[in-house]
C-alpha cells in the first residue's frame, strides 16, 4: 500500500516536473507567466492522439513534441516578442485569451468527447517491484522525467547556447550586448518550454483520458510546482513537483480532504512569506 | 446633475423588461446583470489598486454558500442572514487584504489563485456540510427583505432588481472614489514607494478595497444564489475568477461602469456568437487578445472620450499646450562644465 | 552652535556584499543648507536613502530633533518632518498634478493644503498644469512636481536629490532662492545632492564630500574648495 502511494506520487510527480519545468523556463527568460501552459499541453496530447493514431505510440512521443518546439517559437515570435515591452500583467491576460482560443481549437478539431490512447505494447505488461506488481509504462514515465530533466540539467550546464541561456535570464542586456543573439535564445526556450508541456501531454495520455479541459487542473498543479520550487528555477521546480506528487498520492488514502488543499495552502505560505521567490531568476 | 444620471439609469432599467417582453433575453440580461455586479468587484481592486485578483470566486461562490449554511443551521432569517454574510465577506476581505495586498503584481494574481483554490477544494471535498461536488438547494423562505421570493425567481422582476442594486453599488462606489480615500488609493496604486514617502499609509487603504471588492463580489453571488435557489462548488472554481476577470478587461476599469459593459458584451457574445458557432470561446478570447494589445482600457476606454465631446476638446488643448511647452524644453547644464568650477 | 538638529553616526550601508557606505558622520543645524557632493558612485543617493528609510543601513544611527528615527518606517519620519526627493523623477502618473501636491501636504499636515498646495507649485512654476495628469508632463515639469511633493506641508528636513537635474539655468535659480528662503525664514534644514556646483557651493552653508562611501571632505564652500583631496578626487573622476 505504501509503495504504491510513494509509486503513483513518482509518476504525477514526473509528469508534473516536465510540464512545470517549460513553465518554469518560459517565466525565467521572458517573464510571462503563461496561462496557456495547460492549453499546450492538452494540445500535445491530441496532437500525440492524432500521431500515434497514424502512425504508432512511439513517434507520436517523438514527433508531438517537435510540432510543439516549432510552436512555441512561433509563439514567441508573435506574441511575446512583439509584447516584450509590456507589463507582465498584460502578457499574462494575453496568454489567458490565448487559453481560450486554443482549448476551442481543439474541441473543433478532435470534437467533445473523451479520447485515450493505447499503452504502447512493449510498456503494456508489469513488472514486479519490491513485491508490487508494478505497470511498465508508469515506470517508463518515471524514466522519462528523470530522464528529460537529465538532459535539459545537462543542456542548461554543459552546452553553448544553454550558457547563453543561463546568462541571458540572469541580465539579457549585457547579454545581448555580448553579441549573443537573445532573440533566438529567447524562441528557442520558448520553444523548448512549449515541447516539454507537449511531450507530458502526450506521456499523460494513455495514463489519463483526453479532454480540451484536461489542461485546467494541470496548470495549476504548475503554477503551484513552480511557485514553491521558485519561478525560474529548475531544481526547486524538481523537488517540488516530486513532493507535490507524493502529498496528492498520500494524501488520498491518508488525509482525503486536507490532501487537495496542503500543496495550495503550501503556495499560499510561500508567497506571504518570500514573494520575491517570483523574482528568482536563475534558470 | 449627477443624481439625475441615476434616475435616468434607474427608469431604463425599470423600463427595459415591459419594451423587451422576451423572456429568454430576460434572463440572459439577469444573468449579466449579476456578472456584471461581480466584475465590478473584480474591477474595482485592478482599478484602485492595479491588482490582479485569480481567487474571486471564493468570495462569489462563498457568499451563496454562507447565506444557505446561515438560514439551514442557525436558521436564520434570508434579510438577516444575507446581512451577516456581507458583513462576514467585509471582515474576511479586509483582514485578509492586510496580508495578501501586500504582495505585489503576479505574485498577488498566483496568491489568489492559490486561495481561491483552497476554498474550491475545501468546498468539493466537504460532504457532509456543504454537499459536496452536488452543492447545495438553496431553500428561501417565502420574502426576502420583504419582496415576494417569486419576484427573484422571474426574470424580468430579477432584472431590475439586480439592475437597482448593481446601481446602488455604482452609486456608492463612484461617491467613495471622489473622496480622499479614493485620491489615496490612486496614488498607492501609481506608486507605492512615493506614497510612502508623502506619509500614506499604504497597506490599510488596499485591504480597505480589497474588502469592498470582496462584499461587491459577495452581493453578486447572493443574487445568483437566489436567481438560481442553488450553489456548487463550480462557482468557486478559478475558472470563474478568470471569467470575471475577462469581463472586467474587456470593459476596462477607468470607468466604473466598465466592467458592466463587459459584463453584457461577455453575455451577448456567448448568446448570439454562441448561436453561430460553438466556438464562442476562442471568439472572446481573440477579442481578449486584441483588447489588452490594442485596447488597455477596454470597451469603455473607447466608448468614454466620444461620449463626451467636452472631454476631448479640453484633451485637444492640452496637447497643443504640452507641445509649447516641449519646445520651452532645454537640455540640463553639462556637468563636465561645472566641474571646471571646483578646480579653478 | 547649538545642539545638532539633523545626525547621522558611523551610518554603514552593505549591499550584496559591497560595503556602500563606510561610516559616514553628518551634523546638520537647524535651517542650514548642506551640500552634499562627491563624484558618481560615491555613495550620496545610497546616503540619502539609507537616511530616510529607503534602504535599511547594516549600522548607525540617525537622529532628528534628539529622537533616534534609525529604525521607523518612512511614513513615520514624514510624520516628523523628515522629506525628501527623488534622483529617479517618482510621482503619481495618473493623478491630476494638484490632486497628489494637495494630498501630500494634506498628509503632512498642513493647515491648509490646498493653499500650501497651490503657493508651491505656484513658486516651482507649475501653476498652469494643476488640472493635468502628472504622466502628461514633460520631463523638466515631472522634475519640479516631485520636488513640490517634497516641499509641500513645510518639511524641517529636506533632502534633495539633484533637484536641478532636467530644469533649465533660470529655474535652478529659483529654486536655489526658494530653498535659501525656505532655510532663513523659516529654518527648514536642506541636505542637497547637486552636480551643479556652481548652485551648491553658491548657497550651502557647509560642504560634504563623499568619495567610495567615506567622507573625504568637509567645511565652508571655500574649504572645500581649496582642499587638494577634493580637487584631486574630481580630477581623478573627470579625466
Amino acid at each position: 500500500m505504501l509503495g504504491i502511494s510513494i509509486f503513483n506520487g513518482l509518476v504525477y510527480g514526473s509528469l508534473l516536473i516536465i510540464c512545470a519545468s517549460g513553465l518554469a523556463m518560459i517565466y525565467g527568460l521572458r517573464r510571462v507567466v503563461n496561462f496557456a501552459h495547460g492549453a499546450l499541453y492538452m494540445l500535445g496530447a491530441y496532437i500525440g492522439y492524432s500521431l500515434s493514431l497514424h502512425l504508432n505510440f512511439w513517434f507520436a512521443l517523438l514527433l508531438a513534441p517537435l510540432v510543439m518546439l516549432l510552436l512555441g517559437m512561433l509563439l514567441d515570435k508573435l506574441v511575446f516578442h512583439p509584447l516584450q515591452e509590456r507589463d507582465p500583467l498584460s502578457v499574462l491576460l494575453v496568454t489567458f485569451g490565448l487559453l481560450l482560443v486554443l482549448e476551442d481549437l481543439v474541441r473543433a478539431t478532435w470534437g467533445r468527447a473523451s479520447l485515450s490512447i493505447e499503452v504502447p505494447e512493449l510498456l503494456a505488461g508489469s513488472v514486479d517491484l519490491f513485491g508490487n506488481p508494478t505497470p511498465l509504462y508508469r515506470l517508463a514515465v518515471i524514466g522519462l522525467g528523470v530522464g528529460s530533466m537529465v538532459a535539459l540539467w545537462a543542456w542548461l550546464r554543459f552546452a553553448r547556447t544553454g550558457l547563453y541561456v543561463r546568462a541571458a535570464s540572469t541580465d539579457p542586456l549585457t547579454t545581448a550586448m555580448m553579441g549573443v543573439n537573445t532573440e533566438r535564445v529567447n524562441a528557442l526556450v520558448v520553444g523548448i518550454g512549449t515541447a516539454l508541456a507537449g511531450l507530458a501531454g502526450v506521456a499523460a495520455a494513455p495514463l489519463l483520458s483526453l479532454a480540451p479541459s484536461m489542461g485546467a487542473d494541470v496548470l495549476v498543479d504548475s503554477f503551484v510546482v513552480v511557485v514553491i520550487g521558485g519561478l525560474g528555477s529548475l531544481g526547486g521546480a524538481l523537488i517540488s513537483a516530486f513532493l507535490l506528487g507524493q502529498v496528492q498520492s498520500f494524501g488520498t488514502i491518508y488525509l482525503p480532504s486536507l490532501s487537495a488543499v496542503l500543496p495550495f495552502l503550501m503556495m499560499i505560505a510561500i508567497l506571504i512569506w518570500r514573494p520575491s521567490g517570483l523574482a528568482g531568476n536563475r534558470v | 446633475m449627477v443624481h439625475f444620471k441615476y434616475l435616468l439609469w434607474l427608469a431604463a432599467g425599470v423600463l427595459l423588461p415591459q419594451l423587451l417582453g422576451s423572456a429568454t433575453l430576460m434572463s440572459l440580461l439577469t444573468q449579466a446583470v449579476i456578472y456584471a455586479l461581480f466584475a465590478l468587484g473584480v474591477g474595482i481592486l485592478l482599478r484602485q489598486c492595479g491588482l490582479v485578483s485569480f481567487g474571486h470566486a471564493a468570495f462569489f461562490g462563498g457568499a451563496g454558500y454562507l447565506v444557505a449554511l446561515l438560514m439551514r443551521d442557525l436558521e436564520l432569517a434570508a434579510g438577516g442572514a444575507i446581512l451577516l454574510t456581507l458583513l462576514a465577506l467585509a471582515l474576511v476581505g479586509f483582514l485578509l487584504g492586510l496580508v495578501v495586498s501586500r504582495i505585489p503584481g503576479i505574485a498577488f494574481g498566483m496568491l489568489t489563485l492559490a486561495i481561491g483554490q483552497t476554498v474550491y477544494l475545501s468546498a468539493l471535498k466537504s460532504r457532509g456540510l456543504l454537499g459536496g461536488a452536488d452543492g447545495l438547494n438553496i431553500h428561501w423562505p417565502a420574502g426576502i427583505f420583504g419582496l415576494d421570493v417569486k419576484l427573484f425567481y422571474d426574470p424580468a422582476s430579477m432584472f431590475v432588481i439586480s439592475w437597482v442594486v448593481m446601481l446602488v453599488v455604482i452609486y456608492l462606489l463612484d461617491r467613495l472614489f471622489r473622496t480622499r480615500f479614493g485620491s489615496i488609493t490612486c496614488a498607492i496604486r501609481d506608486n507605492e514607494e512615493r506614497a510612502r514617502f508623502i506619509g500614506l499609509h499604504v497597506t490599510l487603504p488596499k485591504a480597505t478595497v480589497y474588502a469592498i471588492s470582496a462584499v461587491v463580489s459577495g452581493l453578486a453571488g447572493i443574487l445568483s444564489a437566489i436567481y438560481t435557489g442553488f450553489i456548487s462548488p463550480e462557482t468557486l472554481h478559478w475558472s470563474v475568477s478568470g471569467m470575471a476577470l475577462i469581463m472586467t478587461i474587456l470593459g476596462g476599469v477607468r470607468a466604473l461602469w466598465g466592467p458592466i459593459l463587459g459584463a453584457i458584451f461577455y453575455f451577448f457574445v456567448k448568446e448570439y456568437v454562441g448561436e453561430l458557432t460553438d466556438y464562442w470561446m476562442a471568439m472572446l478570447g481573440a477579442v481578449v487578445i486584441v483588447i489588452v494589445v490594442f485596447a488597455p482600457n477596454g470597451i469603455s476606454g473607447l466608448i468614454e472620450p466620444l461620449l463626451s465631446r467636452k472631454q476631448e476638446l479640453s484633451r485637444k488643448q492640452e496637447l497643443s499646450r504640452k507641445k509649447e511647452l516641449s519646445r520651452k524644453q532645454k537640455p540640463r547644464q553639462s556637468v563636465i562644465v561645472n566641474r571646471v568650477e571646483v578646480r579653478s | 552652535m547649538s545642539q545638532p538638529f539633523f545626525t547621522v553616526k558611523d551610518l554603514v550601508v552593505d549591499y550584496g556584499g559591497v560595503r556602500a557606505i563606510g561610516g559616514v558622520q553628518l551634523e546638520l543645524q537647524k535651517g542650514e543648507i548642506r551640500g552634499l557632493i562627491g563624484p558618481n558612485g560615491a555613495g550620496k543617493s545610497t546616503f540619502i536613502d539609507a537616511v530616510t528609510g529607503r534602504r535599511i543601513p547594516t549600522a548607525g544611527q540617525v537622529t532628528l530633533g534628539g529622537e533616534d528615527i534609525t529604525r521607523l518606517p518612512v511614513v513615520a519620519r514624514r510624520m516628523r518632518g523628515l522629506s525628501r526627493s527623488f534622483q529617479r523623477t517618482s510621482i503619481f502618473a495618473e493623478m491630476p498634478v494638484l490632486e497628489q501636491v494637495f494630498l501630500a501636504s494634506h498628509q503632512a499636515q498642513a493647515r491648509d493644503p490646498e493653499a500650501d498646495a497651490l503657493a508651491i507649485l505656484d513658486e516651482l512654476d507649475l501653476a498652469q498644469y494643476v488640472d493635468w495628469r502628472a504622466g502628461e508632463l514633460g520631463y523638466g515639469q515631472q522634475r519640479r512636481l516631485d520636488l513640490a511633493l517634497a516641499l509641500v506641508g513645510s518639511p524641517s528636513v529636506l533632502l534633495l536629490d539633484e533637484p536641478m537635474a532636467g530644469l533649465t539655468v533660470t529655474e535652478s535659480r529659483e529654486l536655489a532662492d526658494h530653498l535659501t528662503r525656505l532655510a532663513r525664514e523659516r529654518a527648514v534644514t536642506v541636505l542637497l545632492v547637486e552636480h551643479d556646483m556652481e548652485i551648491v557651493f553658491g548657497i550651502s552653508d557647509a560642504v560634504t564630500v563623499l568619495e567610495l562611501g567615506r567622507l573625504l571632505a568637509e567645511g565652508t564652500p571655500d574649504q572645500v574648495r581649496a582642499n587638494p583631496k577634493v580637487r584631486e578626487a574630481y580630477l581623478g573622476s573627470a579625466a
